[in-house]
């Protein structure tokens, strides 16, 4: 496949005028809905194209080679059934959930059916496969609002601790260390969205807002985990958030979850007595936001404990703060600072080790929105980690956004 | 003799009045088919609870206005507001006339944050996020054309300033009647636009102190 005239020719169709009436005419062409407003049914999509290079072995949930092209289609098809049902569905065509995973892959990524008893939004409950209710990322991580490429460290970035490996000793553990990360085995705290399977309740008063969840996976669970399967509620994780808007332009958040992360294949190679519940992920976590005029702040900071089998309790820290400003109508700069730090862990001969290595990276952005409906990103990252092994130091990205 | 030079001073006077172009001026009134009111968008967040609730969307009307070669002397006939107001999560009005020049101000009547912006070919801007109390951001509309206002965060709002190069224009009310006075005699084109896809339009001869009865009907 040769990306570049795709992305040349999209881009150059989705400018013209012609295309802007007729995505204009889509909007509405692809928009069900009775005369009395009772039903209500609107699909529309985005198509990413994005291309990444990286100096060295892709980092975080970059799977491939050191560069590649990453073309994804998603559907969004959001279905309104008088004031009380709402359902949602997200289905995308790309490469896998995460960029360059595979050659190609299609997936129901969110489906929900929503309850909202009264008129109002203090009550909404929803069961199905959807976002986690933990930090405030979620809300804008479709690459329409990111107003960067990648996510967020915490959301991406793999720590040594695996959901299908039970270490024998601290030892093996503290080794992981210098070994590039394995994609398909390390967790991150988050990943990405985590769209995993459950229930949540949900709902805003007043300046507060408050959400609960009961999912089948950890944060921090592979996608594979998600679905709905037989081990749904017997291993659940419960996570959380309480939102306060004090004013318009501040939002603050704390959340947590807590729920084990092992999957339940290694339950046999488990120290004797002990259960998959017996080993959860942790996390509290703290969002703030604040906007301005074209300004636009993020910023979040989790702390999260994973319980590991013959090792004891391994904590990580991480944060990020993100800012975008709208320098014209249409162009617009982003600029993210993350860092990720780690505790340690007893190493078995009597001492403490930190279990990993400590990150920071720094993501700049520069946007621009054509139109409506197009919108086009390049990313420059720069990121280090102690110690000797680096992993994808720097990241080249960019991204053609085409929304209908 | 003094007495005979007033009256005749106020003769000349009352004549030039008669023959100003007060005299002169033509009337075009009647009704434009508008469609059904839409629906009010009870549209749910994916993501999380959104505050405040939505309001109906204001009724749809139409702008009828006349386009042409006017004499120099004329002046906008119609003084319509010259804002638009973000509440409820709706534009009031939704659709604003403006004559090329106008400068409108953009308040926000919500408790919560809107971003209104448009990429139209007639006036790109975007106002980034302020609250109900700051003073509301102001734009001027100096190319004529249609812009399509949006918001950033509630994305089912929609609006419409139509930005026209005439003096001679004015909005229906929501049941299509509309009047249009003050008009100068000659040959124009009136025109009634409801949306970007059903634009009217019918010539017209004006003659002085004419009162003329036009009606659109939806095609």
């Amino acid at each position: 496949m040769k990306p570049l005239p795709i992305v040349l020719a999209v881009a150059v169709f989705a400018i013209s005028a012609q295309a802007q009436e007729l995505l204009d005419d889509l909007e509405s062409t692809l928009s069900l809905k009775t005369s009395d407003g009772f039903f209500r049914s609107d699909l529309t999509g985005l198509l990413d194209l994005e291309g990444y290079y990286v100096d060295q072995r892709p980092p975080g949930l970059l799977y491939d080679d050191e560069s590649f092209f990453n073309p994804r289609l998603t559907f969004f098809l959001d279905t309104r059934l008088g004031p009380h049902l709402y359902t949602f569905v997200q289905a995308r065509l790309d490469r896998g959930f995460d960029p360059g995973q595979k050659d190609f892959d299609a997936r129901l990524d969110e489906y929900l059916l929503r309850w909202t008893p009264w008129n109002d939004s203090r009550l909404n409950l929803q069961f199905g496969k959807f976002a986690t209710v933990v930090g405030s990322w979620v809300q804008r991580h479709d690459s329409w609002q990111n107003p960067l490429i990648t996510a967020p460290l915490p959301y991406e970035n793999l720590t040594p601790v695996s959901y299908d490996y039970i270490p024998a000793s601290p030892g093996y553990f503290l080794a992981r260390r210098h070994v590039p990360d394995q994609k398909d085995s390390w967790l991150p705290i988050l990943w990405g969205p985590v769209y995993a399977t459950g229930w949540e309740l949900f709902g805003t008063m007043g300046k507060l807002d408050y959400a609960l969840d009961l999912k089948n996976a950890a944060i921090s669970s592979n996608p594979d985990q998600w679905d709905l399967n037989s081990s749904l509620w017997r291993y659940p994780t419960v996570s959380g958030r309480l939102g306060f808007r004090p004013v318009p332009e501040w939002n603050h958040g704390v959340s947590f979850s807590l729920g084990p992360y092992l999957s339940p294949e290694v339950s046999t190679a488990l120290p004797a007595g002990k259960g998959i519940n017996d080993y959860d992920q942790f996390t509290l976590g703290y969002d703030v936001s604040h906007a301005w005029h074209q300004w636009e702040w993020w910023g979040e900071v989790f702390l999260t404990r994973f319980e590991v089998p013959n090792v004891g309790d391994a904590d990580l820290a991480a944060y990020y703060l993100e800012a975008k400003y709208k320098i014209t109508a249409g162009l617009f700069a982003a600029a993210r600072w993350n860092q990720e730090l780690y505790g340690t862990v007893g190493n078995g001969l009597g001492g403490q080790e930190t279990w990993g290595n400590d990150m920071y990276r720094i993501d700049l952005a520069l946007g621009y929105r054509f139109t409506r409906h197009l919108q086009t990103k390049l990313q420059y990252s720069f990121g280090h980690r102690t110690g000797s092994l680096q992993q994808g130091e720097q990241l080249l990205a960019a991204q053609v956004t085409l929304q209908f | 003799m003094i007495g005979r030079c007033v009256f005749k001073a106020v003769c000349c006077a009352l004549l030039l009045i008669g023959s100003g172009p007060g005299h002169a001026q033509a009337l075009i009134e009647g009704k434009v088919a508008l469609p059904g009111p839409e629906p009010q968008d009870l549209v749910p967040t994916r993501y999380a609870a959104q505050p405040g609730e939505i309001a109906p969307p204001d009724p749809p009307v139409a702008v009828v206005y006349l386009e042409g070669q006017f004499p120099e002397a004329a002046t906008n006939s119609i003084r319509l507001t010259n804002e638009i107001l973000q509440f409820g999560m709706q534009f009031r009005p939704a659709l604003l006339p403006v004559r090329v020049g106008t400068a409108v101000a953009f308040p926000n009547g919500d408790d919560f944050y809107h971003n209104v912006f448009s990429y139209s070919k007639t006036k790109r801007f975007d106002l980034g996020r302020y609250r109900k109390s700051d003073r509301p951001p102001i734009e001027v509309f100096d190319k004529p054309g249609v812009v399509k206002l949006y918001c950033e965060i509630h994305r089912h709002m929609r609006g419409v300033i139509l930005v026209l190069d005439t003096p001679y224009f004015t909005r229906t009310q929501t049941n299509g009647l509309y009047r249009l006075p003050g008009l100068p005699a000659g040959k124009y084109r009136l025109r009634a636009w409801v949306d970007e896809r059903h634009v009217y339009e019918k010539q017209v001869d004006l003659e002085s102190g004419q009162l003329l009865h036009l009606d659109f009907d939806a095609k």
